[in-house]
């Protein structure tokens, strides 16, 4: 066997050092790996031009290319026309609606970045759970997990798979072409939903919650995150200032919990949705959101009167003006990584911010000095008008009871029609992936689908920087034979085994490597291993490296994946929740995948 | 109807005057049983309590944290003493410790060195100067302690509502001044006062039972609405977990959130 040679320890620590920095995460995973770009070619173990090979690579432009398409057919409200028909056609019953869109999602999520698709759908299902009265439970995690099968429906529908033809120019295989998968990732997809739609009922939460009585309030999912929705009018004696330090509008949602929506400034200027440092005066009206028990423990401390009734602000207050909604912080919001405090919803948007949902937790007294996350619920309250200029900025997904074209509907068959061409080109022309989807791409931006400043907004820096910076190792690792020598220490481990067994082994390996670090990383590093093991053991490497492009998106088991993640807040999910389910799903994942290889490749 | 803190350097006495504040007001008087409580409370020797309000944290302290705890275990003791009103404390750091009840008056009472010397002399019976090194060093460690666990010196004035001087100045005077300034409405226990000496105490009684385990942990509460504070993201599950099983505990908790890797609000414990 090949000796271990100076520069394969050199690999071997960096990916070391990645595989730890990806799980540490003192740093985020993109930086890691612009790290391993920058060090590679300082360590001499690929050159100063295969360092950067990445960026121009087949898979990062047709990456920038689909995220392109995506957000050109989000922009001209496609989804949204595809919903509706759907939807008619699900009926009222919840596993009908979870077949219907599921389906839907996993076709979209093939061609569009699974987080995409996911944040696309999450106003819709939201607005499905509220008419229907289902459970968001119920829902979002059978969906999430479709739109992460619907990554492996097309060689375009995940980043792994994106990657796959790229990582095997190295090795003379013959790439593979964009439906090549598609038998396998519809069988994936099948299953998945045919899982929930089976055994739904005892792998998901039912909306009703087990646990401690703290936790139910949290979690009724007839009040808003753990907020009721009903308001309550109160007024202030005449003296109510004479005798006490000043009392603000944040001064009461942190002693009582309520939220105050509106309040009359003398003499009588009604205040809807009032700042957090509006001071509550002398013999005034005011209107307050929270619980019932709440309120009345803020009417007795603070000598305050509770109406029977919405008395003055009957018709300010009334649904058809103002409302609650649960508005998630989608993925790159600008939102992300700010504090409420620094965004001022209050002065900027009049809306006021309620709760926030995080993680298994009701934030409710104190939340503007919270830095918020993707995936965390934040109840908003205010006029309809406000809730949806909120709305059109963008970065929380919401909707709200009209929600408003302002999309860009009468390009929608532009849209659809330079996806088609797209596809034509690789199907029919067998032109190169990156320059058909980049054809598409820019036929959208010519046709003002979307303008070409809103098409590199809408490239996600992280996950092209992430592919292109991970690339080179993976070039290191098979230049120097570090990949050949740990397929062949592997090998010489296990011993001889049949072709079936080897898949099931890289299945599991793969699946148990994107739990723990990225699904490109995983990708990068396992693909020139396993082509290395499978020759060796007289398998199709092709095949091998399939497994791993289709296993790194088995990542149900926990909330790591974006999509995941995403969902977890708004279903109100735990991560037990996600094992319990995950590994049934990931346990079909494998089962399927490794038949229907064998069953249309015949392995 | 108040809460009379008297600091005081070693026998300025100061001691003398909160006897004679007690006893003229008929309030009850608090020194050493605080430590006692805590001591019982918190299962810490009485001694070790005493060394950690009175000398400053050693390096090796400072790195265990044992000031910060055996310092949240006294102010929990000292607040719950002093929730029903009407008390004269004159143990160390009251004025600290009791920093955010607004009826709290805070007087001190100094006395000039040679009377103090005469004193020590008199009462231990050593030398002058051995005397008036005893006093100086312990004055320097009461200076270090309250520097190093709250950035402030015991010696400056506008900590506090009443400085007396005993020397032309008598104890009985000192008595009269602090007497009448407790009678001033502004230091009555209004129920607005009231609930923040209890919200105080579930605050500090919520710090004391985590404070083993997170060292840094501050907790704030307001009308039974408690926040506990982390620098630490990481430990934030954990810290919530243990505070809603101590929850339990307390009574007066409506609510409680951790927020974690977010500022400190300067009025939390």
């Amino acid at each position: 066997m090949q000796e271990l040679t100076p520069d394969m320890i050199l690999v071997l620590i960096m990916i070391g050092l990645a595989i730890f920095l990806f799980i540490v995460e003192w740093v985020r995973v993109d930086v890691v790996a612009i790290l391993m770009m920058v060090s590679l070619p300082l360590l001499h173990l690929v050159s100063p031009k295969e360092a950067f090979i990445g960026l121009s690579s087949n898979a990062v432009v047709s990456i920038i290319a689909v995220i392109i398409i995506g957000a050109g057919l989000d922009r001209t409200g496609l989804i949204n026309k595809v919903v509706a028909p759907v939807l008619k056609i699900a009926g009222n019953s919840s596993s009908r609606i979870v077949t219907a869109i599921s389906m839907t999602v996993a076709l979209i999520s093939s061609f569009m970045q699974n987080i995409g698709a996911a944040a696309l759908f999450l106003p819709a299902i939201q607005r499905i759970s509220k008419v229907q009265n289902i459970p968001l439970s119920r829902l979002l995690m059978p969906i999430g997990f479709s739109a992460i099968l619907g990554g492996t429906v097309t060689l375009v529908g995940s980043s792994p798979l994106i990657l796959l033809n790229d990582l095997l120019i190295p090795f003379n295989l013959e790439p593979f072409g964009l439906f090549d998968v598609t038998p396998v990732g519809l069988a994936l997809v099948f299953s998945g939903i045919a899982t929930f739609v089976l055994l739904g009922r005892f792998i998901l939460p039912q909306g009703e919650d087990t646990g401690t009585a703290k936790k139910e309030e949290a979690k009724d999912p007839s009040s808003h995150a753990g907020l009721s929705k009903e308001f309550y009018e109160l007024s202030t004696p005449k003296d109510y200032t004479h005798y006490r330090d000043p009392v603000r509008v944040s001064d009461l949602r942190r002693r009582y919990l309520v939220n105050v929506v509106a309040l009359t400034e003398p003499p009588d200027y009604s205040v809807i949705s009032p700042a957090p440092d509006l001071e509550i005066c002398s013999a005034i009206d005011l209107v307050v959101s929270g619980k019932r028990a709440d309120v009345e423990r803020m009417a007795e401390a603070e000598g305050m009167h509770l109406k029977e009734d919405l008395d003055v602000y009957k018709n300010a207050l009334s649904a058809t003006n103002s409302g609650t909604v649960e508005s998630v912080v989608g993925p790159r919001s600008r939102f992300a990584g700010r504090s409420l405090q620094d965004i001022n919803l209050q002065d900027r948007y009049r809306i006021t911010p309620m709760s926030i949902y995080r993680q298994e937790e009701n934030y409710r007294a104190k939340i503007d000095d919270l830095t918020l996350q993707v995936g965390d619920v934040i109840t908003l309250y205010g006029t309809w008008k406000r809730l949806k200029v909120l709305q059109q900025e963008g970065g929380l997904l919401f909707s709200i009871p009209s929600d408003m074209e302002y999309m860009r509907p009468e390009k929608a068959l532009w849209a659809g029609l330079w996806l088609a061409v797209a596809l034509v080109m690789i199907m029919i022309f067998k032109i190169q992936l990156s320059v058909s989807l980049m054809t598409g791409a820019l036929g959208m931006i010519l046709l003002g689908v979307l303008t070409i400043d809103e098409a590199y907004e809408s490239v996600d820096w992280r996950t092209i920087f992430l592919l292109a910076g991970l690339i080179p190792l993976g070039i290191a690792t098979e230049k120097t034979g570090t990949a050949a020598w740990i397929a062949h220490n592997i090998l010489d481990i296990i011993g001889t085994v049949s072709p079936i067994v080897l898949l099931s082994v890289i299945g599991i390996l793969s699946t148990l490597f994107t739990l723990v670090i990225s699904n490109v990383g995983a990708t990068v590093l396992l693909v020139p291993l396993v082509v290395n093991m499978a020759i060796a053991a007289n398998t199709d490497p092709r095949m091998a490296a399939l497994v791993v492009g289709l296993a790194t998106s088995n990542s149900f088991l926990l909330p790591t994946h974006q999509v995941n993640a995403l969902y977890m807040g708004p279903g109100r999910y735990r991560t037990v929740d996600f094992i319990k389910a995950g590994s049934l799903v990931s346990v079909i994942f494998l089962i399927v995948m490794i038949a229907s290889i064998s069953l249309f490749y015949g392995i | 109807m108040a809460i009379i803190t008297i600091s005081r350097g070693s026998f300025t006495m100061g001691k003398t005057v909160a006897e004679k504040v007690a006893a003229r007001l008929g309030y009850k008087l608090i020194s050493r049983e605080v430590l006692l409580d805590a001591s019982e409370r918190y299962r810490v020797s009485e001694q070790e309590l005493a060394k950690a309000i009175h000398d400053a944290p050693s390096f090796l302290e400072r790195y265990r944290h044992t000031h910060q705890l055996y310092v949240a275990y006294i102010r929990s003791a000292l607040v719950e003493r002093v929730l029903p009103d009407n008390v004269v404390y004159h143990g160390l750091a009251g004025h600290l410790l009791l920093k955010p009840i607004p009826h709290v008056l805070k007087a001190r009472i100094t006395s000039d060195m040679s009377r103090r010397v005469q004193i020590i002399v008199a009462r231990e019976n050593v030398s002058e100067p051995e005397a008036r090194s005893i006093i100086e060093a312990d004055d320097r460690h009461r200076q270090k302690w309250t520097k190093m666990l709250y950035g402030e010196d015991p010696a400056d004035s506008s900590l506090y509502d009443l400085v007396v001087r005993i020397e032309k100045l008598t104890i009985d005077d000192a008595v009269d001044f602090i007497c009448r300034a407790a009678e001033s409405p502004v230091f009555a226990a209004s129920k607005e006062n009231q609930q923040k000496v209890q919200d105080l105490a579930v605050a500090c009684r919520i710090k004391a039972m985590l404070v083993d385990e997170f060292p840094y942990v501050w907790v704030t509460s307001e009308y039974g609405s408690v926040l506990v504070y982390t620098r630490n993201r990481d430990s934030s599950d954990r810290l919530l977990r243990r505070s809603n099983e101590m929850r339990e505990n307390i009574d007066g908790i409506y609510n409680l959130e951790v927020h974690a890797g977010v500022d400190v609000p300067l009025d939390a414990v």
